[in-house]
């Protein structure tokens, strides 16, 4: 933001929109302009300011860099100062405003209001009128006041060549959105026509397109974060109007809500939680990192076991049931160090689109939700950069321009220092031991040309552990991803994406005895993807396309780690499948209150071989002695396929402009399935493909929502209702084996699963006071029932599964006591998750044997916790070299010692008790952020 | 491999949960009152009816808290077991909560027989039906000398078995292990305490005993993990060379003599599902675990309330079972003894306790002699000088085992003994 405002006498430094907001609260027009004369011949522009500010007074604003050299040649006799501005800036992108203090503001693009937007949901038509008509008399040499001021508040442009062909009444309006700053493009804005008589929003390149009527139209494009535009269009054609537009004053302090703020009522999705970065600037920190993931947590329907667990419940689901996308690659373990952190960088992402009712078709694989993350685009107007320095954590990201408004690339890096950490401490085994974490990320943009755009993502993030010296553990995950969006023409655009995915965890274990052993687990992924949209019409807009997928896992193996190791080598052999799938949905505008999402999804799972697949005796639980034979199968063999329909169907209806009933039915369907028993995800999980012996899990989900948005989108309030039934959900016999275990498919037991709960969100996204309050009841259950009483857990009833926490509340605030200071403070309470507790002992062959409750019988103590944080902004002088950001966090004020687990150890041969928390005390945290 | 590997994978949990309690910053006790505050006692039953025609034996007791110590027997129920052709064997109980059938009996394949229990407080328990497993005969017992997976010398005790149908392919082991123990300080003479009832008399008396059985005796021990195998996935259905004992060499049960009477039975589907869930769940102990926990449901269950846990397991098994016997000399010809069982100090205590400012303070060894803590070695002509303000006595004695086998066997010796 290094805008230099020209003045003849002097260059002041003020920043561009701190003008602005002092013009904002200044709202009255000039009762009475001056009037000049002046004749030119072929002066430049800046000349004939200076002549006006010599007659009139007034004071000039502008930059000289936005006009050219060119001469102008004019003549005014006694014509007011506004009139002729406006006749010598009509061929300009430049807009003008003066306000009471005699001071003429030139902007470029964008309009400087001197009122709020009028008619803002009103139905008030007339100023559309005026408008148009305004164009035929631009040339009047007086206006009417009223004239005059709604005149300089819009812009009017001609779409297309009037043509003889009058029978096609409806015409395509096309454009692209961008930052008016950065270049970049802005999705998600809406675009409202006629004051929202039709409506649509642009897409993740900031490119819209909608068919109106031929005819004058006032479009409109909002949202919150960015200031209105509007412009009046004459529409005699199909044609390309595009915008540019400014961030608003809420963006300058960072509160950036959403980004559309009707999009709450207007989407037809339900169950879409969206996040932006800058959102959660101001949430309360653990150990100083601002954490999308973390966020998300504190909004209805999305749970995790407990503080310090990685992987999510989103609407009773498991945490394997969450297709974690990074710029469309899978990331199968998003967290650090135990899921304290998650595993994405905060300064390169962008924004989460949680999908957690309604999954749009082009994705799959996974029963319950979809987080669909982003990484910034990158700068690509000048060289930036954000900085974190915190008490664990350091992070840098810059983004550098490759080719200017073309090409960037953002690159981030983030690394622990808490080896540092652990080597002062005084504790000798600890202080040779080693824990640290890292994470990279770079993507890359290029803009071919106006049809073709090329996306490249990378990320590689790794944690290792090695609290003894016997002992490394680490897991990785890396990912990259290709995207080309190609736009065939004004209708038809399509992406084909290209994405890899390995996970991968290893235990070196390296004693004194002969026993060293190196176990290995790796997962790899690759999809393409072909995606295609076609605006038919201004009712149907499709969506098609087609998408493959190839996993590959090395379940594990375990090598003697040296040459006096005795371990004997074993090595689960490799599971290959093929997931593929057709998709295609239709967005259908039934008329201006419903709007239906209707897709179906064909998906196709093969296990492949080669491989081993065990067969069982038919109707007969399985273990060892039903097995009946062992089958082989030969590379690329299929060896089972599953599939079906998944019917994506959504639709949304107006009651009132900002009240909207929103309902949907999902089904899906998973082929790669968690062998966990634990409640969270544990770093030693693995993961397995469906085959001869593992069907795939399924889900079916209905649900019900109403959407209201009060006081000019000020207030945004939901509630929302579902239910799912699930079916082959994977949970395991009591007692079960499951890592490096052969037979796995002999414990698995695959079962029926229920959730339904109702959710509720009021968010205030504005104000000196914004934040949310969040309130879910919600209930999870699965049933794992059999003719074999080895294979039934609790009776074959249902029961809560390991999740299921019905309570959750939270409540997020901040508020801001000046522009640069603000206070915030988050309250979370949740019912205590279910247990299986040891109830006893019994004796049995000579020996004691711990016996334990019926599964999830019992529930560990509630969860509640309060933080709170201060945070300062650096001032926002423009020659400073950069922006800063402190931020005093205590995380866990009660000090309230919130159990995360209970378990229990045998010590002495006495049987005990015991909790874990993570965070038992206040955590204060200072960190440091700068952006330049 | 798996199995060595599933023994190391604890010490890796335990690192982990060391890490874990790097950053959970907290690891406390957990008081599971006001949680778990029904704890009700379940019915717990030992039950294994095989093909040998004997009295068979039952046992009933009642689970037990986390914080207790031992089992209580269930006493005064009554116990019997049934075939589907009519016949009851009816348990009468012979010790608190042993209960053994008032007939011999085996049972007999193709038949099925249930289990059914009236506990003293009216309730009824009746097992699922169970079939006699295939016999399958133990082919051999050997026993080796094995340096193990630890690095630990020992006598490993291997099982060889084989079944040509096919068919038995699951199989639980139990043993019985007698071994030969000789007091290594035992002498002819005992010290007795002249006058029994009087403490402040502190005289003792040398007796002469002669070979008295305090020298040589028998030491039992039952096993008491649960010993599985399979052979599924294999060609023939053999057992080969299954390790179900491990001795350390350093272990004095070696010492002279020894036998080991190893037991194989062949399982059910069911049961060897049930044992091997056991034996998981016993290993589960910590926060990284991946053993799924939750109530292990056996085969027996309340006829009045569906939902009560009821432990343990009745089964019908087929049973074979050998007995092996080797002395230390075969394995380990010309090396040391293992140690004796415990660590036979000599000493030669006072008659009296130091005195306490001048006043008799009690009787030492006199005292030691009567409650059986010591056994006579020889006299103390100078061997063991004086201590301190102990003193020293004029007879040498060593901890009571050193001197009588009794104190850690039988000595009467068992009927299958050969030496």
């Amino acid at each position: 933001m290094n805008y230099k405002l020209h003045r003849t006498s002097n260059y002041v430094r003020v920043l561009l929109f701190t003008i602005f907001t002092l013009c904002i609260f200044k709202t009255h027009a000039q009762e009475r302009l001056p009037s000049v004369s002046l004749n030119t011949e072929n002066q430049s522009i800046v000349t004939v300011f200076e002549i006006l500010q010599e007659q009139t007074g007034f004071k000039f604003y502008y930059d000289t860099n936005w006009f050219g050299a060119e001469g102008i040649t004019k003549s005014y006799t006694n014509v007011a100062v506004d009139v002729v501005l406006k006749d010598i800036l009509r061929d300009t992108d430049i807009n003008f405003y003066i306000d009471d203090d005699n001071n003429v503001f030139l902007t470029r693009n964008s309009f400087v209001y001197d009122t709020l937007p009028e008619n803002f949901f009103g139905e008030q038509e007339e100023s559309a009128v005026i408008e148009t008509e305004e164009i035929e008399t631009d040339t009047g040499p007086v206006f009417e006041d009223k004239t005059r001021r709604v005149s300089e508040r819009v812009e009017t442009v001609r779409i297309g060549k009037a043509t003889s062909n009058r029978n096609q009444s409806e015409v395509r309006l096309t454009g692209r959105v961008t930052d008016f700053i950065t270049g970049k493009p802005v999705p998600d804005l809406s675009i409202l026509v006629d004051d929202g008589q039709q409506g649509t929003s642009t897409n993740s390149n900031g490119e819209y397109s909608i068919n109106i009527k031929r005819g004058t139209h006032v479009i409109k494009v909002s949202g919150l974060g960015y200031k209105d535009r509007v412009k009046n269009a004459i529409v005699y054609n199909s044609g390309v109007l595009d915008f540019s537009v400014e961030e608003s004053i809420e963006a300058l302090d960072e509160v950036v809500v959403s980004e559309n703020a009707r999009r709450n009522v207007e989407i037809p999705v339900t169950g879409l939680v969206s996040l932006e970065i800058e959102q959660i600037k101001t949430i309360p920190l653990v150990l100083g990192e601002r954490d999308i993931l973390k966020a998300a947590l504190t909004l209805p329907g999305i749970s995790n076991a407990g503080e310090g667990a990685s992987g999510f419940n989103v609407r009773g689901g498991k945490t394997d049931q969450n297709l974690v996308l990074l710029d469309d690659g899978v990331i199968y373990n998003p967290s650090h160090f135990f899921g304290i952190f998650s595993a994405l960088n905060p300064f390169s992402t962008g924004s989460a689109d949680i999908y957690k009712g309604s999954i749009p078709v082009q994705f799959g694989g996974r029963l319950s939700s979809v987080f669909d993350l982003k990484t910034k685009t990158p700068n690509t107007e000048k060289f930036s950069g954000e900085a974190a320095i915190g008490p664990v954590t350091s992070n840098l990201v810059l983004e550098v321009p490759i080719k200017k408004e073309k090409a960037g690339l953002l690159v981030g890096g983030r690394g622990t220092y808490s080896g540092w950490i652990l080597r002062s401490l005084d504790d000798e085994q600890l202080s040779e031991s080693e824990a640290s974490f890292f994470d990279v990320v770079a993507k890359y943009n290029h803009t071919l040309d106006e049809n073709n755009e090329i996306r490249a993502t990378g990320y590689f993030s790794r944690d290792a552990f090695s609290i003894t010296s016997d002992s490394i553990f680490n897991y990785s995950n890396r990912l990259a991803s290709l995207r080309w969006n190609h736009k065939f023409n004004e209708k038809n655009t399509g992406s084909l994406i290209l994405t890899n995915s390995q996970y991968r965890f290893n235990i070196e274990f390296d004693g004194d005895s002969n026993t060293d052993f190196d176990l290995g687990y790796i997962n790899n992924e690759s999809e393409l993807r072909l995606e295609f949209n076609y605006l038919h019409s201004k009712a149907h807009k499709f969506k098609y396309g087609i998408s493959g997928k190839l996993y590959q896992i090395d379940p594990g193996n375990v090598d003697p780690l040296n040459a006096d190791s005795e371990v004997t080598p074993l090595s689960i052999p490799r599971e290959r499948a093929v997931e593929s799938a057709l998709f295609f949905s239709d967005t259908y505008t039934v008329n201006e209150k419903l709007l239906i999402d209707a897709g179906v999804r064909l998906s196709l799972y093969a296990a492949l071989g080669e491989g081993i697949q065990r067969i069982y005796e038919e109707n007969a639980p399985r273990n060892s002695s039903t097995l009946v034979e062992t089958r082989e199968f030969d590379q690329n063999e299929v060896i089972e396929t599953y599939g079906g329909p998944e019917f994506r169907i959504s639709g949304r209806y107006f009651l009132n402009p900002d009240l909207s009933l929103k309902a949907s039915f999902n089904n899906t369907f998973q082929y790669i399935h968690t062998l966990n028993s634990n409640t969270t995800v544990s770093q030693t999980d693995t993961y397995k493909l469906s085959d001869l012996n593992i069907r795939p899990q399924q889900a079916n989900q209905f649900s019900l929502g109403l959407f209201k948005n009060f006081k000019d989108n000020e207030y945004e309030l939901s509630i929302e209702g579902f239910y799912k039934r699930q079916r082959n959900l994977l949970d395991f016999e009591v007692g079960a084996q499951l890592l490096l275990n052969e037979t796995v498919e002999a414990e698995v037991l695959q079962g029926d699963g229920r959730a339904y709960g109702v959710e509720f969100l009021l968010r205030k996204n504005e104000g000196r006071l914004n934040g949310w309050l969040g309130y879910s009841y919600s209930r999870s259950f699965i049933r794992l029932d059999s003719p074999f009483r080895e294979e039934r857990v609790n009776n074959g009833e249902f029961f809560p599964t390991n999740f299921d926490r019905p309570h959750d509340v939270s409540l997020v605030t901040n508020y801001k006591i000046t522009n640069r200071l603000s206070a915030s403070a988050n309250f979370v309470y949740q019912t205590g998750r279910p247990v299986t507790f040891p109830l006893g002992q019994f004796e049995f062959d000579n020996a004691d044997f711990v016996f334990f409750s019926d599964r999830n019988e019992f529930r560990i103590p509630d969860f509640y916790r309060l933080d709170l944080s201060i945070n300062l902004e650096g001032n926002h002088k423009i020659k400073k070299f950069a922006h800063s950001f402190w931020s005093l966090s205590i995380y866990n004020v009660l000090g309230r010692n919130n159990p995360f687990s209970v378990f229990f150890v045998t010590e002495n041969g006495e049987v005990r008790a015991l909790q874990s928390s993570i965070f038992a005390i206040p955590i204060p945290t200072i960190t440091y952020n700068f952006k330049f | 491999m798996l199995k060595r590997l599933k023994k190391r994978l604890p010490i890796v949990s335990v690192l982990l949960t060391l890490s874990g309690v790097f950053i959970h910053s907290c690891i406390e006790p957990f008081d599971t009152e006001g949680i778990v505050n029904d704890f009700e006692s379940a019915l717990v039953i030992e039950a294994t009816i095989t093909n040998e025609l004997k009295q068979h034996q039952i046992r009933l007791t009642r689970a037990f808290e986390l914080e207790a110590d031992s089992a209580r027997a269930e006493r005064e129920a009554s116990v019997a077991v049934f075939d589907d052709q009519g016949s009851a064997f009816q348990f009468s109980e012979i010790e608190p909560g042993l209960y053994q059938s008032n007939q011999v009996f085996q049972a007999e394949g193709s038949r099925n027989y249930q289990l059914s229990i009236m506990t003293s407080d009216g309730r009824n328990y009746t097992s699922d039906p169970a079939q006699l497993t295939q016999e399958t005969q133990i082919e051999s017992v050997e026993a080796a000398r094995i340096t193990d997976d630890d690095g630990n010398e020992g006598m490993a005790i291997l099982v060889n078995s084989f079944d040509p149908t096919n068919n038995s392919n699951l199989y639980r082991y139990e043993y019985e292990e007698t071994f030969l123990i000789i007091a290594p300080d035992w002498t002819d003479t005992d010290l007795v305490k002249s006058v029994p009832n009087e403490p402040d008399n502190c005289t003792v008396d040398l007796v002469f005993t002669g070979e008295n059985d305090e020298r040589i005796c028998y030491g039992t021990n039952a096993s008491n993990t649960i010993i599985l195998t399979n052979t599924n996935g294999l060609d023939e259905d053999r057992v080969s060379r299954l390790q179900v004992r491990f001795i350390n060499r350093n272990n004095f049960i070696l010492s002279h003599r020894y036998s080991i009477l190893v037991r194989q039975f062949v399982q059910s589907p069911a049961a060897h599902t049930f044992y091997t869930r056991l034996q998981e769940l016993s290993q589960s102990d910590d926060l990284f675990s991946q053993t799924q926990t939750g109530l292990l449901v056996g085969n027996v269950f309340s006829e009045e309330d569906e939902d009560e846990i009821v432990l343990g397991y009745f089964e019908v098994s087929s049973v074979s079972e050998q007995r092996i016997f080797f002395n230390y000399e075969d394995f380990f010809p010309g090396e040391d003894l293992p140690p004796y069982a415990i660590n036979c100090n000599r000493s030669a205590p006072s008659f009296t306790q130091p005195s306490e400012f001048g006043f008799f303070a009690g009787c030492l060894l006199s005292e030691l002699v009567a409650v059986g803590a010591v056994e006579y070695v020889g006299p103390n002509n100078g061997e063991i000088p004086p201590f301190g303000d102990q003193g020293v006595g004029p007879h040498i004695v060593v901890p009571a085992p050193c001197g009588d086998c009794t104190q850690l066997g039988s000595n009467i010796r068992p009927s299958f003994w050969v030496d």
